[in-house]
């Protein structure tokens, strides 16, 4: 029988190598907040498995389990088949695009990033209070939630670059357009092209950015290759610093939340707890830690499509920094201080921040 | 089946937000983790035992089959819902009723995830000694429904040997109590144990009164490996003539390592069989000495190697070969079928040669590793499901594999149930008196027959 | 009264971002009108700023999100917060259900309870200025 869509072209293989054993559902942040196993990993593979044995074809009906994924790939770390259930289920995404049956809250996604350039929307960007330079060392790439969202961060790790004498300037970001291909749609090569052609234009040789998942973006999609090829270098802002020494320090109880799209999808998780550990000797783990980190809940589109379910994930998460008492909880991901921010109730008194806004708020007090 | 009315009524019960039918619920809900497949009509969220009752109420009198299930991680089709109806998803009621270590006893929800158990039973310095190694996300209704064993049951047993009482809701909605909170009990008749391993055909379980243990702090850990399959058997039977139980005897087969091999960097010796134990007790010194017993067994029967883990690092390697066993068998080839035979320990190495005879009569890859301590063997038969000829000789090789165990005084399934899987087989196993008995207690408890209907072999004439 | 689909209580006072502002003897309660509501779509997060915090008339003081919108919540008046719904920590959906009601926001407590009267306020002036928002919103997106 020919594969009727991309999913199975692609990915028959794995989608049978699915046993159905359910050990996903010990890790699916969305099945552990919703315990519906329709929304579970294993869920997904069983319903493409029957699409692609035609017992049921892909339809609107299954948007509300192919939509709801946070593609952090906890289910395939403790795979024992090792099924790549994220990769998978943004193909479908794009098959489910194809045949019309695209989740509301996507179908503008295309639309609003073409008008306004950034995913919210919203009309006009923080300058900072800082001037694009010309010519300099180091591009900041801020990204669509450090810029419109999760502004006090992203004015907090230029305070931290000024206050360590970097050379770096700000460009006319557009959004890195990663986001499209999760969600079912092609990348925008405009915005692409742009920000390539700015970043190019102030010689950096390297970007340094707040947003894992800008990194990865421009780390590793072919549409950013003509970028790479010039040998820029694109790095996470916790890569750019775990070699300081930014002389300042605290006895509170800090712990570390790994971002997916740092830690399981980037491997990136010794540089961050190398800063960390400079600066607070009293720092603990939280229960799930490394590879097994708990997603925040806001990946793979689902705080904008399943808002309540996204808030919910980053509750449980927020229940282990209860259970490892810790009083501030640092991360390096723009969009998990958000949903992490928002989830948090009144009586937890925990602080939530990325690594490089506690650095700078620690930096301000010693002056 | 469930029209209009019987959907407003399920509503009225639960709540609209705790019914589905919708395609993507029905689908997974159609499935566990073996390889049977059935739709559900519709299914239900219940989170109080007085809903359970409603609804049992409601499809008893409807003739609406039920069919309870946890985190649906079966591997015979226990909770496949083979005559559609209503599936009834217990995964919300899921907490801690009591825990009373003085008592030694603690009070769940059938939802309650064995791992969570054990987590809020480790800073006491408890557990619950069966280990399923679906442990992470299986629920503790499908460990009473399939009395479910694991890699300590040689020593400590199985989840029968710990169920103190239990709060049951019978097909017609009546609510019951079997046993109660005591260790001993020999009031009336043990409906307690009628109802473990009854996989949901004889009442859906609202509530678990469990023996817990106090966890013992020191192991001691060690593997040897064996040419000749014989040896190994015998060493296992021998092991339980030393005087001492250890906590773990586990075995690995050829096929096993190879494939183990193949897919990981453990490089493991490649030989017939491989034994992994383990001994526990309160110091390194009572441990060690135990195992002492067990490597002498292991030396008399000539081993290839036998290694004494000298370090935790150490004996979690050992560890690595057994733990990583399933994932990398389920990787092999499109399909398998996860068998777990059962013999007297005695019998075992006349299992294991067996097992490999079958396996090359009908030209098939059939891999073994399992709990040889308690006799408990998994081999596993690996094959191309869409290949209709491998599909005939894995059915092939599965019937002979069930004769070949009651031949040598064995069972059909030590620990995963006969559900959908093996009920073809129940008359290999049973006399028809034992047979008509079943039946019989089936029809008392459950006359209209809508509980779980069609496992087991129950519904024959 | 209702115009063009909107309820828009008479006895309210309208901050012109939506909010409405309602005289509780010597306090105000705020919440977002019905407007707003509709637009925003399904309300997941709601800044509940702490008892005693002072807000500045015109000045942002909290701000509200569903899925991808941020709304900022600018004060009405001078004065300080004396209250919040804390219900809408868990259950900010109550905003969606009855933004009038079970769904109000803030209590405040103002520091010249005559300033409220420069909200808009009325029949007349209220649905002048609705006509003027849908125009704009409809244009808008």
């Amino acid at each position: 029988m020919e594969a009727k869509y991309d999913f199975e072209r692609r990915y028959r293989e794995q989608i049978l190598r699915c046993s159905r054993c359910g050990f996903c559902q010990a890790v699916c942040p969305v099945y552990g907040a919703t315990l519906r196993p329709g929304l579970n990993a294993r869920g997904k593979m069983l319903l493409l498995k029957e699409v692609m044995d035609g017992r049921i074809d892909l339809s609107g009906e299954l948007i509300e389990t192919l939509f709801q994924c946070t593609t952090c790939a906890s289910c395939t770390h403790n795979c024992p088949s090792g099924v790549e259930v994220p990769e998978i289920v943004k193909v479908a995404r794009k098959d489910m695009v194809d045949i019309g049956s695209c989740h509301p809250a996507f179908t503008g996604m295309h639309d609003v990033l073409l008008h306004h350039g950034n995913i919210y929307a919203e009309d006009e960007a923080e300058d900072f209070g800082r001037e694009k330079k010309a010519r300099a060392r180091y591009v900041f790439f801020a990204g669509c939630v450090g810029l419109y969202r999760e502004t006090e961060a992203t004015q907090a790790a230029l305070g931290v670059l000024d206050k360590l004498g970097v050379d770096y300037t700000l460009i006319e970001e557009a959004c890195c357009s990663g986001v499209l291909e999760d969600v079912g749609f092609p990348m925008n090569d405009a915005l692409v092209r742009t920000n390539i052609e700015r970043i190019l234009a102030t010689g950096a040789e390297a970007v340094i950015t707040g947003c894992p998942y800008c990194a990865r973006t421009l780390n590793g999609k072919t549409q950013y290759a003509p970028l790479r090829a010039k040998g820029v270098v694109i790095m996470h802002i916790a890569q750019f610093l775990k070699d300081y020494d930014l002389g300042v320090h605290t006895d509170k109880k800090v712990t570390y939340h790994d971002p997916c799209d740092l830690g399981r999808h980037c491997g990136i998780y010794e540089e961050p707890r190398q800063t960390i550990r400079r600066l607070a000797p009293g720092f603990v783990e939280l229960p799930h830690h490394h590879a097994d980190a708990l997603c925040c809940g806001a990946g793979g589109g689902v705080r904008g499509a399943y808002a309540k379910n996204s808030i919910d994930m980053a509750r449980r998460r927020l229940k282990e920094v209860e259970e490892a008492g810790a009083e501030v909880v640092l991360t390096e991901c723009n969009s998990c201080v958000h949903n992490l921010g928002n989830a948090k109730l009144r009586k937890q008194k925990f602080t939530i921040c990325t690594t490089t806004q506690f650095i700078h708020d620690l930096m301000e007090e010693a002056e | 089946m469930i029209d209009e009315r019987i959907k407003a009524d399920l509503i009225r019960i639960v709540g609209s937000q705790n019914y589905t039918d919708n395609l993507i619920d029905m689908v997974s809900y159609s499935y566990d983790a073996s390889e049977h497949r059935a739709r559900p009509s519709c299914a239900v969220w219940v989170e109080t035992t007085a809903q359970v009752s409603e609804v049992m109420k409601l499809a008893n009198r409807e003739k609406v089959p039920v069919t309870p299930r946890g985190a649906g991680t079966g591997l015979s089709g226990l909770s496949v819902p083979a005559h559609a109806g209503v599936v009834m998803d217990l995964t919300r009621m899921n907490r801690i009723l009591e825990l009373r270590i003085e008592d030694r006893l603690v009070v769940v929800q059938p939802g309650l995830v064995y791992a969570d158990l054990e987590k809020a039973l480790a800073p006491h310095g408890f557990f619950f000694p069966p280990d399923p190694s679906s442990g992470k996300v299986c629920t503790m209704g499908g460990t009473v429904g399939t009395n479910a064993g694991g890699v300590k049951g040689a020593k400590y047993g199985t989840t029968r040997d710990y169920v103190l009482g239990l709060e049951v809701v019978l097909a017609d909605g009546r609510i019951m109590r079997t046993g109660g909170k005591t260790i001993k009990n020999v009031s009336g008749y043990d409906l307690t144990r009628l109802f473990v391993a009854s996989e949901g055909t004889l009442g859906v379980v609202t509530e678990i009164a469990l023996k817990i243990n106090p966890k013992p702090t020191a192991t001691t850990t060690a593997m040897a490996t064996f040419d000749d399959l014989e040896d190994a058997g015998r060493a296992v039977a021998e092991v339980m003539r030393s005087g001492i139980l250890p906590s773990v005897l586990e075995i690995l087969g050829r096929e096993t390592i190879l494939a183990i091999n193949q897919n990981t960097d453990l490089n493991l010796p490649e030989v017939e069989a491989l034994l992994l134990a383990e001994t526990d007790g309160y110091t390194k010194e009572e441990t060690d000495f135990q195992m002492g017993k067990v490597v002498e067994v292991f030396r008399r029967n000539n081993p290839g190697m036998v290694k004494l883990a000298a370090s935790q690092e150490e004996a979690a390697q050992l560890w690595q070969a057994r733990k990583s066993a399933y994932a990398v068998l389920a990787r092999i080839k499109s399909h398998f079928v996860l068998e777990d035979v059962t013999v007297p320990i005695g019998r075992v190495p006349a299992l294991l040669k067996g097992i490999q005879a079958i396996a090359k009569k009908h030209s098939i890859q059939i891999a073994t590793f399992g709990h040889a301590g308690d006799g408990n063997l998994h081999p596993q038969i690996l094959y191309d499901g869409y290949d209709p000829q491998q599909v005939r000789s894995m059915e092939a090789a599965s019937d002979e594999l069930f004769r070949l165990s009651i031949e040598l005084e064995g069972t059909l399934t030590g620990e995963h149930g006969i559900g959908l899987s093996k009920a073809a087989f129940m008359t290999l196993e049973h006399d028809a008196v034992s047979l008509e008995m079943m039946r019989t207690i089936k029809r008392a408890f459950d006359p209209n027959n809508i509980l779980n209907p069609g496992k087991m072999a129950l519904d024959a004439a | 009264m209702e115009f063009e689909s909107y309820n828009m209580p008479d006895e309210l006072y309208y901050e012109p971002n939506h909010y409405w502002v309602r005289q509780e003897g010597d306090l105000l309660t705020m919440g977002m009108d019905d407007f707003a509501r509709k637009l925003a779509g399904q309300i997941v997060f709601v800044q509940l700023p702490e008892e005693g915090k002072a807000i500045k008339l015109g000045k942002k003081f909290a701000s509200v999100e569903s899925g991808k919108w941020l709304g900022k919540v600018y004060a009405p008046v001078n004065g300080e917060i004396a209250g919040v719904n804390e219900e809408l920590e868990t259950n900010p959906g109550l905003i969606n259900e009855d933004c009038y009601g079970a769904g109000w926001m803030y209590k405040i407590k103002p520091d010249d309870p005559a300033e409220v009267q420069n909200l808009l306020h009325g029949t007349e002036a209220v649905q002048k200025w609705l006509v003027e928002e849908i125009a704009k919103f409809a244009k808008g997106a």
